[in-house]
């Protein structure tokens, strides 16, 4: 398959401005974000975070049934500064907290993040005293996928949306929503005493400035 | 096939959990017969005074109530004596029955040489949580101490090295596995992300820490021939 099948519209279209001589295309012409978006979203090279039993179904996605490398994820980068997205499978106690966010300000940019199950995304079962509730108090998440865990196919989906959203981006616009600190991204639209007041004793976010007893601190 | 001696202590399995919030003392199991146990006996003859109560439980475990203060030589006496030594210390661990009730320090050994395990307990009152530490004895008591250090807040004389083990070093919310502890922790969610995030990553990983591989300890071996029960198994 030559990059002539690829383009939008086979390449012979008036929408890639190519030309054509005899003996095939000379030159083409196409958008600067087309083209690296392309190339970006076909070579993401996952960084696994692997901390529980998601990290078991990370790897069946990796192996040879599910398949990853057909998605560009050709090669898992056990080295952060090698890798272009952060799958965090598995809950991440608080002790873990500032290694996760380490691991991930390490990452180069462009980067994304795949908050993959239940106690990742949101702390699962695991609402006490050692648990980070939710890795989006630590660092700033592209795509949540629910499961105890996901099957591969989730994880597979996840991946596939990630890569629709690079598909969208645009150099120009790329670094708007990037900001380091997830704790300055992530305010919700609603007072802090509003948070407080829904969350309540069984409230989990970072916004949440009460006891576990209700009371304000 | 179960005889009378593996089937003793059932009946509190069956029975199921004791809540924490009934007060006062109740231990599960049967009064233990320490004729059943050779260490039991022979804990019981010299140690007279520092043995508190002797249970059994479920299928034939023998749990030896001590005195506190008389731990450390009761452990390394049961470590060095031939008729005894016990050579292996599986587990150093404790319970908080909640309540008020005096936490329990748990040594569970067990002996290569006689092919046989005993549980010892002490009873720590809350006001007054310390033991000594049998890191001296076996090596193995370390992080174990720790660990109990950390969730329970026992303190451990004469421990090496005595710091929080699973908990953040400047933890500062207590010791969970306390009866008392709330389940999701002292503070709000919000200052234990900030807490959880200024953390210095690099103590984590402390070069002695991670040196694996230290020299085995050595624990004096038995000539062949001296033991009682060498005897008995040229009888059978």
């Amino acid at each position: 398959m030559g990059l002539k099948d690829i383009l939008p519209g086979g390449g012979t279209s008036a929408t890639t401005g190519a030309l054509f001589g005899a003996g095939g295309p000379t030159f083409l012409t196409s958008k600067v974000d087309w083209i690296v978006n392309w190339g970006r979203r076909n070579s993401l090279w996952p960084m696994p975070f692997g901390t529980a039993c998601c990290a078991i179904e990370m790897m069946a996605s990796a192996a040879s049934n599910f398949d990853l490398a057909r998605f560009g994820m050709e090669r898992m980068s056990f080295s952060p500064r090698q890798a272009d997205v952060l799958i965090c499978a598995g809950r991440v106690p608080y002790k873990l907290a500032p290694v996760l966010r380490r691991v991930w300000d390490q990452m180069p940019q462009p980067k994304w993040c795949i908050s993959m199950g239940a106690c990742a995304s949101s702390g699962g079962v695991f609402d006490v005293y050692s648990m980070v509730q939710g890795i989006d108090t630590i660092i700033p998440v592209d795509v949540y996928i629910p499961g105890c865990p996901p099957r591969p196919e989730g994880l597979i989906y996840g991946l596939m949306m990630i890569q629709e959203k690079i598909r969208q981006e645009s150099l120009s616009r790329h670094f708007e929503h990037r900001a380091e600190d997830p704790t300055l991204v992530a305010r919700p639209l609603a007072s802090d005493f509003e948070v407080a007041e829904l969350s309540g004793p069984f409230g989990n976010s970072t916004q949440q400035e009460q006891l576990s007893s209700g009371e304000a601190v | 096939m179960a005889d009378k001696k593996d089937s003793a202590g059932l009946d509190a399995v069956d029975a199921g959990p004791v809540s924490s919030d009934v007060s006062g003392e109740h231990h599960a199991g049967t009064e233990g017969d320490a004729s059943e146990h050779a260490s039991v006996a022979a804990l019981r003859e010299r140690f007279a005074d520092a043995v508190v109560r002797h249970r059994v439980y479920s299928g034939g475990q023998h749990v030896v109530w001590i005195a506190p203060e008389k731990s450390h030589e009761i452990l390394a006496w049961l470590r060095d004596d031939p008729d005894h030594r016990y050579d292996m210390m599986s587990d150093v661990t404790a319970v908080d029955y909640g309540n008020g009730r005096p936490v329990n320090m748990v040594y569970q050994m067990y002996s290569m040489v006689h092919k046989r395990e005993l549980r010892l307990r002490c009873e720590l009152p809350l006001d007054a949580l310390e033991i000594d530490s049998v890191v001296d004895l076996w090596k193995v008591a370390d992080w174990l101490e720790r660990e109990v250090f950390d969730l329970f807040g026992v303190t451990f004389n004469g421990h090496p090295d005595l710091r929080r083990i699973l908990m953040p070093a400047d933890y500062a919310e207590g010791h969970p596995l306390r009866k008392d502890f709330p389940l999701r922790g002292r503070f709000s969610r919000a200052e234990q992300t900030r807490r959880a995030l200024n953390q210095d990553v690099e103590r984590f990983y402390r070069a002695e820490d991670l040196s694996a591989g230290h020299a085995p300890q050595e624990v004096a071996p038995v000539e062949v021939g001296t033991l009682a029960s060498d005897d008995a198994e040229g009888d059978a």
